[in-house]
């Protein structure tokens, strides 16, 4: 299947994208079995032009989802497995002295984060300078090394893990850093009947292999296309300013934040929360065949996106509240106004 | 096909209207309930006199009308801009779209086509349209094919009325509490001017001359007068007797006319009664109850009536039925009859309103024999009848107010002294004692029923006479203690007291 070309008329365009984004469900799936919904935030999270943190247990698949998922679009993939002695330069790349027609020179070695979709195994286990160089490439899509900016091809996208056990000797995200993830998801346990087809899928003798959608040379324009698409459905001002509201009720002490909030908040979503919220809202009216985003696409969005961004004081910690109960409350409470 | 823009532009110029609507039916019943109650409150006050025996403040209630009817005013324009401001906000072409968007159920479809297309947005809002808004256009175009806007959003009326009726209920309420606060149990005075006002009506809307209207207005003009509580007794007096005058003037006139009709075609001429209330018992017998004639002799007396013949008049207590005249009596005679009775019966209640007014003038005598705020209506500050002051001793000149045994009284208007008053200011008019009748014979009965207490005075040591001497009783029981008044228990009841039936001044003299 070719990409989506830039002259397609709008309809194409829209339709283009919901039968690449499912074909590439599929085909992930085809080796992991369930987290149908993760996989999509994965996916979505990649036509946003954002980066996911996936949280969840070892042995649940996560590489093998990534690694999926890149093989399907035809990207490049590259995974680093975070340690607390690792260092800078050997996820961004050095110097290095070569010698080549009787010359020296320093040669840059580009490191593992020169790729499209890259794999941040527990990156809570790396010291905080080393989480900070990864975070800048994820802002910036460019790195530094030795006064020489190289920019990070697109699309670019990081999926990074945490591993929820095991927690000493590890190196928590900051919030700050956290905040520049698109999206958190909890990966859970499989169910039995997944346990099973994963049994019989990974013991067995046959293997599922993936058909890749775009072919390697192309596949980084056509998600480009696919991402500009995203940014041109369109937001009505009411749904706006409904984004807005729910941003102001998470905040404590914001315009609107509900006692919930105030009660067990420290900190709100920043802006970047309202920005991954239409972008995921903008992914998910394309999804439903749509232009424009309704109430509906917003409130899709709002836990996987703000879920990370807020910060539990130590009364919902003691009181064992989650931000997503607390989510969920801001919705139920701004819902009522707009129906 | 239709644009889609027009469409949203016509659904929100409805929608505007039907808010206007609904705003202004919030207003109007609480505002024409308040109108109409202000309008009735009169027609209202009149039943409560008539069906409960209760009446209203003329002047508060004119307040509370008035103001019942500024408030409905008040109403109906804060309705007109609250339809006004209605109207303003509900034409809005995003808001309009939004509610398309709801009831089409077109997930948010319609409101971003309209915030984009909106033709009174600015330009900046239009250039944020991307390549995609083809797109929502068609959408909205296939959305609106079968909307119609006027079924889509029809006039409800039912909740607005709803909400308009509790506000209604509001005002009813208040303005039943507030007839209640006015309401007020009728004075003497304000039942005699209410049937003075009922005369006044009669008259009026019988009227056939000038001189009927005159008479109507002069008796409203006593009524209103009689209840006037700034003016002086001898100003109302005055009007009642303009009214009475005036009343006489009518009925002579009346008279005349009869008089001359009579004269050419009945043989008994003679017109010995004068009117009504003017008749001293010779022979009236067109009485309305009251004229006890004596005996009507000879011609029919008949002030009004055209009797013809001679005959010899019924004695006495006539109650309008003309049983002296013998012979034919014209058609109109029953006509003239009620007439006679009408003039009657407004004398009977001038006389009355006079008589209302000399008591209250009785009553309060004057600022140095009452209390600053004694009002004479039962709540003021009375003297208290069992105070211990005013105890008669021994050769003080304390019986100077007890009218004379065996007396007569010098003026009917005696009304007593204040030491020993009935409740309607006349004393009982006391003949000669019991004791001083002849053996088996027995003087008037003195009514003192209605008195609040009595004073009796025993009487002193025998003076010896000319030729006799003076002898000592020493058998005679002699108090122990010493003598005082013994008050009755002061009254608990603050109502007014009955209304009696006074008899007219006039009269007093023919009833012994």
């Amino acid at each position: 299947m070719g990409a989506a070309p830039q002259q397609a008329s709008p309809d194409q365009r829209v339709a283009d994208f919901r039968k690449i984004f499912s074909r590439a469900e599929s085909e992930v799936a085809r080796v992991i079995v369930g987290h149908r919904e993760v996989v999509r935030k994965m996916l979505t999270a990649l036509f946003c032009g954002g980066h996911i943190l996936i949280e969840g247990v070892p042995g649940l698949g996560k590489t093998l989802m990534v690694k999926a998922a890149s093989e399907t679009l035809g990207l490049s993939f590259k995974r680093i497995q975070f340690t607390p002695d690792l260092m800078p330069s050997d996820i961004i790349g050095t110097q290095v002295l070569t010698e080549a027609d009787g010359h020296r020179e320093f040669q840059f070695k580009p490191g593992p984060i020169f790729a499209h979709m890259v794999l941040g195994d527990e990156i809570n286990r790396a010291t905080p300078k080393t989480q900070s160089a990864v975070l800048e490439a994820m802002e910036e899509h460019q790195v530094t090394v030795f006064g020489t900016t190289y920019v990070l091809d697109p699309p670019y996208i990081v999926l990074a893990t945490e591993n929820p056990i095991e927690l000493e000797g590890t190196y928590p995200l900051p919030e700050a850093q956290m905040d520049r993830f698109i999206f958190k998801v909890v990966l859970g346990s499989p169910k039995p009947d997944e346990l099973r087809e994963i049994l019989s899928r990974t013991t067995g003798t046959t293997q599922n292999r993936i058909q890749p959608l775009f072919e390697a040379s192309r596949a980084p324009r056509a998600i480009e296309d696919l991402k500009a698409l995203v940014r041109e459905v369109m937001v009505a001002e009411p749904l706006e300013r409904y984004i807005i509201s729910v941003i102001g009720g998470c905040t404590p002490g914001g315009p609107g934040a509900i006692p919930e909030v105030s009660q067990y908040l420290r900190f709100g979503p920043s802006p970047r929360g309202a920005q991954a919220l239409i972008l995921c809202a903008k992914v998910n009216a394309l999804l439903a065949g749509r232009v424009s985003v309704s109430y509906d696409d917003i409130d899709d969005a709002i836990v996987p996106c703000l879920r990370h961004r807020l910060l539990l004081n130590f009364q919902a910690e003691a009181e064992s509240v989650s931000s997503e109960s607390i989510l969920e409350q801001v919705i139920k409470r701004l819902r009522k106004p707009r129906t | 096909m239709d644009n889609p823009v027009e469409t949203i532009g016509i659904a929100s110029a409805r929608i505007a209207r039907l808010a206007a609507i609904r705003a202004m039916l919030c207003a109007v019943a609480p505002a024409l309930t308040a109108i109409a109650l202000g309008v009735l409150l009169k027609p209202i006050g009149n039943v409560t006199w008539m069906r409960l025996g209760y009446r209203l403040a003329p002047e508060r209630a004119a307040m509370l009308s008035l103001a019942l009817i500024g408030a409905g005013i008040v109403v109906l324009a804060a309705g007109l801009v609250m339809a006004f401001l209605a109207y303003r906000r509900g034409n809005d072409f995003v808001a309009a779209a939004a509610e398309l968007d709801d009831r089409l159920d077109c997930d948010q479809e319609i409101v971003t086509f309209a915030t984009l297309a909106d033709p009174s947005a600015p330009e900046s809002i239009r250039a944020r349209r991307t390549p995609l808004f083809p797109i929502l256009w068609r959408h909205a175009i296939a959305l609106f094919a079968s909307l119609d806007v006027r079924r889509e959003f029809r006039l409800e009326v039912g909740e607005p009325l709803k909400r308009s009726s509790i506000f209604a209920g509001v005002v009813a309420l208040a303005m039943v509490l507030a007839t209640l606060g006015l309401v007020r149990a009728p004075t003497p005075e304000n039942t005699e001017a209410a049937k003075l006002r009922a005369i006044a009506e009669e008259i009026a809307g019988t009227s056939t001359s000038s001189d009927d209207s005159a008479l109507a207005d002069k008796i409203r003009e006593a009524a209103d007068a009689l209840e006037n509580s700034k003016l002086p007794p001898e100003e109302k007096k005055e009007r009642i007797e303009e009214a009475m005058q005036q009343a006489d003037k009518a009925a002579q006139k009346r008279n005349n006319s009869q008089s001359g009709k009579n004269q050419g075609t009945g043989k008994s001429n003679a017109q010995n009664g004068n009117g009504a209330g003017k008749s001293q018992g010779h022979g009236n017998s067109a009485g309305a109850g009251i004229g006890e004639g004596k005996s009507g002799t000879g011609a029919a007396q008949n002030p009004g009536g055209e009797s013809s013949g001679s005959g010899k008049g019924a004695t006495g207590k006539d109650s309008g039925k003309n049983e002296g005249g013998k012979g034919s009596a014209k058609n109109d005679k029953n006509d003239q009859n009620k007439g006679d009775q009408s003039s009657i019966e407004l004398h009977n209640e001038l006389a009355k309103a006079e008589a209302q007014v000399e008591t209250a003038n009785a009553n309060n005598p004057g600022p140095d024999n009452q209390p600053a705020d004694d009002k004479h209506q039962g709540g003021g500050s009375q003297p208290d009848p069992n105070r211990p002051g005013i105890i008669p001793k021994p050769g003080a000149n304390g019986d100077r107010n007890i009218p004379a045994a065996g007396g007569k009284l010098k003026n009917n208007k005696d009304m007593g002294s204040n030491l020993g008053d009935t409740h309607l200011g006349e004393m009982p008019t006391s003949t000669n004692a019991q004791r001083f009748l002849k053996p088996g014979k027995k003087g008037a009965t003195v009514d003192i029923k209605d008195a609040r207490y009595v004073m009796f005075r025993l009487p002193g040591a025998p003076s010896s006479g000319s030729g006799g001497k003076t002898v000592l009783d020493t058998d005679r029981p002699t108090a122990t203690t010493g003598y005082v008044n013994a008050p009755l228990a002061p009254t608990s009841d603050d109502a007014p007291p009955d209304e009696r039936q006074l008899v007219p001044p006039r009269y007093r003299d023919m009833i012994h």
